[in-house]
């Protein structure tokens, strides 16, 4: 019967094929280590995210009379409300922190790099959208810091030349942020979460036409491929576990160590905060807003700083595979832009001193020259390393590389 | 990339450890229905003339175990589902001490420091030589020392007073999140699944892995 049912849909419906080539006879390269767990850990929380936002959404008032009574009302009255709303809040934290490994991971192993350059943009869109996201939704709780941390960063579209100021009334649909920006943040809150959906199926099709990248850094022969259902479903599921343990130590035993205690305080536009941070996930580019004295210029920073890494297929031009693995260069200046991540972070959140400001400026500074320095030092590392001798094992992966991408070419030619 | 792992938890870490400025004591919250129900007590006498608590109801109030007796006198007249609004209106308030007393519903999370600050601050008053009394945690503050610690000379009031000090401060945690210990008991049962599922499922993925050659 079921047989039956299944052939009866396949007849008017890819089903059966979807589900092969997708899943069953998706081919997945055997060696990916458990930094590759992540993606599907993000795909993850956004379905936990969205499951528990729309049933707070169902209790929620979005009007700046009620907004800050109905969160409490959520934590106090309603049936585990407490959970779903420091599982929404949490899971905020929990996406960033599986995001920014996702990224680390294609930068360390070179995952951007060709073919998989539309794959990295498309995932820079949905770090925008994440960020948009995240952003938004900060704002809903009513508290001190939300507001005032909507006042900064709507205040930054200043900077957009010519028409600033309209574009920030634009924005807040009032002179300051009030009423009018709690109710359509609230809204695209609401729908942003759809865009991501998206944007990433269009991110898993681009996937699934280059397939996974590796550790070794190039593509694999077939023989070294696995199909992703059972093995890789099964890796993912004992992951998930593991990042639910971590998860749930803060959703039930320290949910409130992600929110600043200033978001208690119901916004009062007539005091502002002694110290006005963002989330720990927006520290890094916060820091390097605040390092750059002039406004204009903190912005396009900021803007830089996050949109740069759309340029890393071009700013590396190594032609060594397997990313910062067999590259002692590039893996140096990996791990040198790591901390400096860290020390922004750190800078961002303290408040600003002489000090502070000047150890802001260098970190930015150096932020700014590692990816300048790339192109150079990656063709640099390239000549050094062919001069000192490849390992065999090394030799034959690019020559296996190069073999598949001539033969490719043949077939394309011959098309 | 295992040691970028390091370098994350360390920032991590880092951030964490900035404290406030000023040095806080220390409180270990008591979460016993004694403590907490003493807390509301105190509250009641000392605090709820100024300040009011409107996301806690009286009835929240029986559920601690105290007497209903003794919560009957207190909301007099007032339905069993009304907020614990102050008795002094705001304005009142305003006028005799120029600033209106905070909702304290959420005050032991919504200061840097949480408990211990708001513990330290209430123990934090002093009187200087001149006769005036200050606060070293919060010096603006137009709040009066309602537990007495400026005046108080000898260790056994001293220490009643810490003692009464923190079952409000107990209270106030409680208040701020009345669900934190059903929240916690919850916790355990949720930690305890996931590990029994993870250790399933890392041996079901290694006898998967297996029948590769």
């Amino acid at each position: 019967m079921p047989h039956r049912i299944i052939n009866w849909i396949d007849q008017r419906f890819p089903l059966t094929s979807f589900v092969k080539h997708e899943l069953t006879g998706y081919p997945t390269p055997r060696n990916l280590s458990y930094w590759w767990n992540f993606g599907f850990l993000a795909g993850f929380v956004l379905m936990l995210q969205v499951a528990t936002g729309i049933f707070l959404a169902m209790h929620y008032k979005a009007d700046i009379a009620m907004s800050f009574d109905s969160i409490q009302h959520i934590m106090r009255d309603v049936n585990y409300g407490w959970l779903l709303r420091y599982l929404h809040s949490t899971g905020a934290s929990a996406f960033f922190f599986v995001i920014f490994i996702h990224m680390a991971r294609t930068l360390y192993y070179g995952s951007y790099r060709a073919p998989r350059e539309l794959l990295w943009w498309t995932g820079q869109g949905l770090l925008l959208l994440l960020m948009g996201t995240a952003f938004m939704g900060y704002l809903l709780p009513w508290g001190q810091m939300s507001f005032w941390g909507a006042t900064v960063i709507t205040n930054l579209f200043r900077a957009t030349p010519f028409i600033g100021d309209q574009v920030v009334i634009w924005l807040r649909g009032d002179y300051t942020v009030g009423d009018a920006t709690l109710t359509r943040f609230f809204a695209l809150h609401y729908l942003f979460p759809f865009l991501i959906i998206g944007a990433v199926i269009v991110h898993l099709v681009a996937l699934h036409t280059v397939k996974s990248s590796n550790p070794s850094g190039i593509n694999l022969q077939d023989k070294d491929n696995i199909p992703f259902h059972p093995y890789f479903t099964i890796k993912d599921l004992y992951g998930l576990g593991l990042f639910l343990m971590l998860y749930s130590v803060f959703v039930f035993f320290m949910p409130d160590s992600l929110i600043e205690p200033a978001n208690n305080i119901p916004a009062n536009p007539m005091v502002t905060p002694n110290h006005i941070v963002p989330e720990w996930y927006f520290l890094p580019f916060y820091a390097i807003l605040r390092s750059v004295p002039n406004m204009v210029g903190g912005v396009v920073a900021m803007g830089v700083s996050v949109l740069i890494f759309a340029f890393m297929p071009y700013l590396d031009r190594s032609r060594i595979p397997g990313g910062a693995h067999y590259r002692p260069m590039f893996r140096g200046l990996f791990y040198f832009f790591a901390i400096d991540m860290g020390v922004l972070g750190y800078i961002g959140y303290i408040p600003p001193t002489e000090q502070s400001i000047l150890i802001g400026q260098v970190a930015t500074f150096i932020y700014f020259t590692l990816f300048l320095i790339l192109p150079f030092l990656s063709k640099f590392e390239e000549r050094w390393l062919m001069k000192r001798g490849l390992t065999p094992e090394i030799e034959a992966l690019i020559a296996s590389e190069a073999k598949e991408i001539s033969e490719k070419s043949k077939k394309r030619s011959k098309r | 990339m295992n040691k970028f792992m390091m370098v994350l938890a360390s920032c991590c870490l880092a951030a964490s450890a900035l404290a406030s400025e000023v040095k806080l004591d220390t409180v270990k919250v008591g979460i016993d229905k004694p403590t907490v129900g003493r807390g509301v007590e105190a509250m009641m006498t000392d605090c709820h003339s100024c300040h009011s608590m409107k996301y806690i109801k009286y009835r929240d109030l029986l559920s601690l175990g105290v007497d209903k007796k003794k919560v009957d006198e207190w909301r007099g007249d007032q339905p069993m589902d009304a907020a614990l609004m102050a008795q002094m209106p705001e304005a009142d308030a305003m006028a005799a001490y120029g600033s209106a007393p905070p909702d304290l519903s959420l005050m032991a999370k919504a200061r840097e420091g949480g408990a211990n600050y708001v513990y330290s601050y209430l123990l934090g008053y002093y009187t200087t030589p001149d006769g005036t009394t200050h606060n070293h945690i919060f010096p603006a503050t137009k709040m009066p020392d309602i537990l007495g610690m400026s005046n108080a000379k000898e260790a056994a009031e001293r220490t009643a007073i810490q003692g009464k000090a923190r079952d409000i401060v107990s209270y106030l945690v409680w208040a701020s999140d009345p669900h934190a210990q059903e929240r916690q008991s919850l916790g355990y049962y949720v930690m305890g699944y996931l590990f029994v599922l993870t250790l399933m499922l890392y041996f079901v993925k290694n006898q998967i892995w297996a029948k590769l050659k």
